[in-house]
């Protein structure tokens, strides 16, 4: 089984338009924008991940904090997707992340992102309670988003603690001070989340140089593998053994939702690791899983097909001094 | 049809020291009419329902008369709700609880339910940790023609 973490899950909207006005700061009193189609469905970064699983038949338990009429609608939505869940429930209203996909340009979409319930301390230790219970059960652990209101930024560091001395793997797809702060722990995988910052703690990720340099310094402290994007259809996995560029050759005008595809990249990474595969089959597996998701309306490709079809376009090369 | 194919995966439970007033914050948010009681391994060791609390919070002579129409007003059972409202909820459980296991067949748990008059069942794997629930309307919603 694998367990994921979303402490702060949300209720995704999204709308797709024909057209964003350039600016909002017309004259007009209001702007009317119509919806050419909208949808609905959980999510969270580690919830994506379990959705991903449970379409791939892996067994999944997602864990976290659900408030309110929103957070019922996201149980009922994980539910109806055969994703198995233990969340603890909290006052308040769980968040909504609305996402505005204009066509064309669907590469640079528009997002508002809500903050979500503060999360009380009786709360915390409930979830504890359980996470422990959890890891008994657990092949794998996924610790991915970001941290509600309440949390502590170390909070994902006790969690790769509990993990590592129950001997469970983890995977860490975050970003900012919580990943700084859990990468001493040594998870076994590490994502970072870079979609609102460049950067790795103090280092920066701009180039090809500073993402090795931050992946081997996340190796030091016992990461077993740093995975960090390049670029859309590039990312560069750092490892003890050596360090890899993984690249996808399709066409970025094929691209029509990127919400999705960093979390279809580390559920694809999971299935093949509970399938047996090595590291880097697994990793190929999660790019095409990736570029697959990049390439559908829907948030995450569930398609097995559409996936297989996208690993002849990944290509794996070691890089020099590696 | 087996009970891994109907059951609601929530694994939405208490443990036994949670208080009277969570538990019914959590059946009102979980919409479940009763949960799963669990140890500190995660295995059922009980069940608390609505008429659990409502048991724990009337007079016991109401529960012989089977009838609440004895009682003065609504305020009784008010002020008794507060006095229990941190008891654990061990207190007021029901220990021996029915389960089924993921492959049992539908018939199997349809029997069970009207036996002996349960919502629902909880689902344990072999060593008695929780999987999931069967409630009736998950029975009646995937055997509907």
């Amino acid at each position: 089984m694998i367990l994921t973490v979303t402490l702060n899950p949300t209720l995704d909207k999204f709308y797709w338009v024909d057209h964003l006005p350039l600016s909002l700061e017309r004259v007009e009193e209001e702007i009317v924008i119509r919806a050419l189609k909208s949808s609905t469905s959980a999510g969270g970064k580690g919830i994506n991940v379990s959705i991903f699983l449970a379409a791939h038949g892996v067994d999944t338990v997602a864990m976290g904090f659900l408030a309110g009429h929103t957070g019922q609608i996201i149980l009922r939505d994980l539910l109806s997707r055969d994703v198995t869940a233990n969340f603890v429930w909290i006052e308040g209203e769980s968040r909504t992340n609305v996402t505005i996909l204009e066509q064309g340009k669907e590469y640079h979409p528009v997002r508002i992102h809500e903050e979500g319930p503060e999360v009380p301390h009786p709360a915390v230790d409930v979830f504890l309670r359980k996470y422990e219970r959890m890891l008994a059960r657990a092949g794998y652990v996924v610790l991915a988003g970001a941290l509600p209101p309440g949390i502590p930024d170390d909070f994902y560091r006790t969690l790769v603690q509990s993990a590592k001395l129950r001997g469970v793997p983890t995977v860490l797809h975050t970003g900012g001070d919580p990943l700084v702060e859990a990468v001493q722990e040594g998870p076994y995988l590490v994502k970072p989340d870079v979609r609102e910052e460049l950067r790795f703690g103090d280092m920066p990720l701009r180039t090809e140089e500073e993402i090795i340099r931050a992946g081997r310094r996340a190796v030091e402290c016992g990461v077993k593998a740093c995975l960090i994007s390049h670029h859309v259809t590039g990312d560069i996995l750092i490892t003890s053994d050596g360090v890899w560029e993984l690249e996808a050759k399709v066409p970025l005008t094929t691209f029509k939702n990127l919400v999705g595809a960093d979390d279809a990249l580390v559920g694809g990474i999971l299935v093949e690791l509970t399938r047996g595969a090595a590291l880097l089959d697994a990793v190929k597996y999660g790019m095409a899983a990736a570029v697959a998701t990049a390439e559908v309306e829907e948030k995450l490709c569930l398609d097995k097909a559409a996936i297989e079809r996208e690993l002849d376009h990944v290509v794996i090369r070691p890089k020099g001094g590696g | 049809m087996k009970a891994h194919e109907l059951m609601r995966r929530d694994l939405t439970a208490v443990d036994l020291d949670t208080p009277v007033t969570r538990v019914i914050y959590l059946m009102d948010q979980s919409g479940l009419t009763s949960l799963p009681v669990v140890d500190e391994e995660g295995r059922v060791v009980g069940i608390v329902s609505e008429r659990d609390l409502i048991r724990a919070a009337l007079p016991g002579y109401l529960d012989m008369l089977q009838s609440a129409s004895f009682l003065p007003s609504v305020n009784q059972l008010a002020r008794r709700l507060g006095e229990i409202a941190h008891e654990p909820i061990a207190k007021f459980m029901t220990r021996e609880v029915v389960t089924v296991r993921p492959d049992d067949g539908d018939f199997h748990i349809a029997d069970i339910m009207i036996r002996k008059g349960l919502k629902q069942i909880p689902v344990v794997d072999a060593d008695g940790h929780l999987v999931g629930v069967v409630r009736r309307i998950d029975l009646l919603h995937r055997l509907k023609p």
